[in-house]
């Protein structure tokens, strides 16, 4: 009995010594990086956007389509490596029947495993939905909905060098001014390259109430207090976004008041 | 010339090699024969015949794909996809289970049943004995493996269908390429089932405990699974047995990668000798006297 607790003890502490010399090594060991990511995502969705193009009766090249994708893990301070459920990937690509939208991407969602395995899900306005009708009509999966991909744990490490600005945008839906005719204004940086900074001229129909400067690192939310005090007669106000990093709204944004 | 020479010299090469074989063939056919007679062997391979022809037939009724899984998604509509998902699920602790119920009861049962003395009065020694067991063991796990790997493949591809699959890097691939590939990730998985194999020979010799030897290495594969999983620790991926059962993604992209596998083979073995070394080493040196 003493000689199986002895080796039962003497296989913890192995174990425990062995996972402290790993933690102490870091965690950057991991082969999950960025541009593995960004590689093994272009040609999976690449591949998958061909043969759903086909399953629509329509005849695409993976050369034609020059996909091109940006990770990104969890915000600006961490780095980008290592599994998780908190990877993004910002990816483009060229097909004369489905337009990217301004900013230029479209953001996928990515949940990679510690295996080098990771399932993808795109913005449904560009890839679709779970479900699509094929060339004889038959209703079927959408491989481009969601999808799995691997990838070689020593395959190329060198960055792709594929950048792209993140999307500022503004979160609030209304202006609700206190008594004082105070107000503020939410806003929201997406993942991306180098954050969102720039101004904000505020108006309230005629009256400029003047600009806020504003500067937030991506994947990150703000509330910045409006520079002038909202007149009470006023029911509108209009936010025009000059970004200077980031890729802001191109057309003015208007927001009701809401009475205090 | 040479030949008359050397003539002597291989004759007693070859007496002292047909007493080993002898040595090392009678209990092994002693061995087989006393896991031909088992119960719980048998009902393992029928189990391993018509469990994965219920999950298939079960699968394949279900009109939500098992997403959560790789090659869950599209396992309800392509039969390679389908002998994938059961493949994925299989490693988890399927296979395992599958070799320990033969390998963790093996020498365990010998103490059990208090018949060490019995069978070592025979003229044969603890070495042979211990190898016979073991290729026994092997000789198990590959059949079971076999039989396992070719009902679900066969039940898939026959109840599904045999579409071409899309593969880990999203390429298409044709049906024959997918079948050949298919087979071969169920084979690849055969270096870490010898692994937990050896693994439980060896908690098998040492408990003395067939409960210890088979539900172990279970537990075991699962803890190395959850470590394996976890994310900041993965430096210590490559040493754990269960990664190899995850070696044949590499087979499904495009281009296609076997680092993984001949890692997994590396891995694999040295769990295996390292188990056997321990498992023999406690064996032989064991004072085996009473009941």
């Amino acid at each position: 009995m003493r000689r199986t607790i002895l080796v039962i003890l003497a296989a913890l502490v192995a174990v425990i010594a062995l996972g402290s010399a790993v933690i102490a090594t870091g965690g950057d060991s991991s082969t999950v990086t960025r541009p593995r990511l960004e590689r093994s995502l272009t040609t999976t969705f690449t591949n998958l956007y061909v043969t759903t193009a086909h399953l629509r009766g329509r005849d695409i090249t993976a050369a034609s389509l020059n996909a091109q994708a940006m990770c990104d893990k969890a915000g600006a301070e961490n780095k980008d490596i290592g599994p998780g459920g908190d990877w993004n990937c910002l990816m483009s690509w060229t097909d004369p029947e489905v337009p990217m939208p301004p900013e230029g991407y479209g953001k996928f969602e990515l949940n990679v495993h510690s295996n080098d395995c990771y399932t993808a899900g795109g913005p449904s306005k560009l890839t679709g939905f779970l479900t699509m009708t094929d060339t004889q009509g038959r209703v079927v999966t959408n491989p481009l909905f969601e999808f799995d991909g691997c990838f070689d744990a020593d395959s190329d490490n060198t960055p792709t060098g594929v950048v792209y600005p993140s999307l500022l945008a503004v979160a609030s839906t209304v202006v609700t001014p206190d008594s004082n005719g105070n107000a503020s204004l939410q806003v929201t940086c997406g993942s991306g390259d180098q954050g969102c900074s720039g101004t904000i001229a505020v108006a309230a129909g005629d009256t400029n109430l003047g600009t806020m400067p504003i500067d937030l690192a991506e994947e990150s939310t703000t509330t910045v207090p409006l520079p002038g005090k909202v007149p009470t007669s006023a029911s509108e106000i209009t936010f025009t976004v000059h970004a200077r990093t980031g890729f802001g709204p191109l057309s003015p944004v208007t927001l009701p008041v809401q009475a205090p | 010339m040479s030949a008359t020479t050397t003539s002597p010299l291989n004759t007693v090469e070859a007496t002292s090699d047909t007493t080993r074989r002898a040595g090392l063939f009678a209990p092994l056919r002693w061995e087989v024969r006393k896991l031909r007679a088992q119960y719980r062997a048998k009902a393992v391979l029928l189990g391993a015949v018509v469990l994965p022809i219920i999950i298939v037939v079960v699968i394949h009724g279900q009109s939500r794909p098992p997403k959560d899984t790789l090659f869950g998604r599209f396992a309800t509509v392509n039969g390679f996809a389908l002998a994938l998902l059961v493949l994925g699920f299989a490693a988890q602790w399927v296979i395992p289970l599958l070799t320990a119920v033969v390998a963790g009861d093996i020498f365990a049962s010998e103490d059990q049943h208090g018949t060490w003395k019995t069978v070592l009065t025979r003229s044969t020694s603890r070495g042979s004995l211990f190898w016979a067991k073991t290729l026994t063991t092997a000789g198990f796990a590959v059949l079971v493996l076999v039989v396992l790997a070719t009902a679900t493949i066969a039940s898939s591809v026959l109840i599904v269908g045999h579409q071409p699959l899309i593969g880990l890097s999203g390429q298409t691939i044709p049906a024959t390429e997918a079948l050949r590939l298919v087979a071969l990730s169920w084979a690849v998985m055969l270096p870490p089932m010898l692994g937990f194999t050896c693994l439980a020979i060896l908690l098998s010799v040492w408990s003395r405990n067939p409960a210890v030897g088979i539900a172990a290495p279970v537990v075991i594969g699962m803890v190395m699974q959850l470590v394996g999983a976890v994310g900041g620790v993965e430096a210590i991926r490559p040493f754990l047995l269960t990664t190899p059962f995850e070696a044949w993604h590499g087979l499904f992209a495009d281009p296609r990668f076997t680092g993984p596998l001949s890692q997994g083979l590396l891995t694999s073995a040295a769990w295996c000798a390292l188990s056997l070394g321990a498992a023999f080493a406690m064996l032989r040196r064991r004072d085996i006297t009473g009941g």
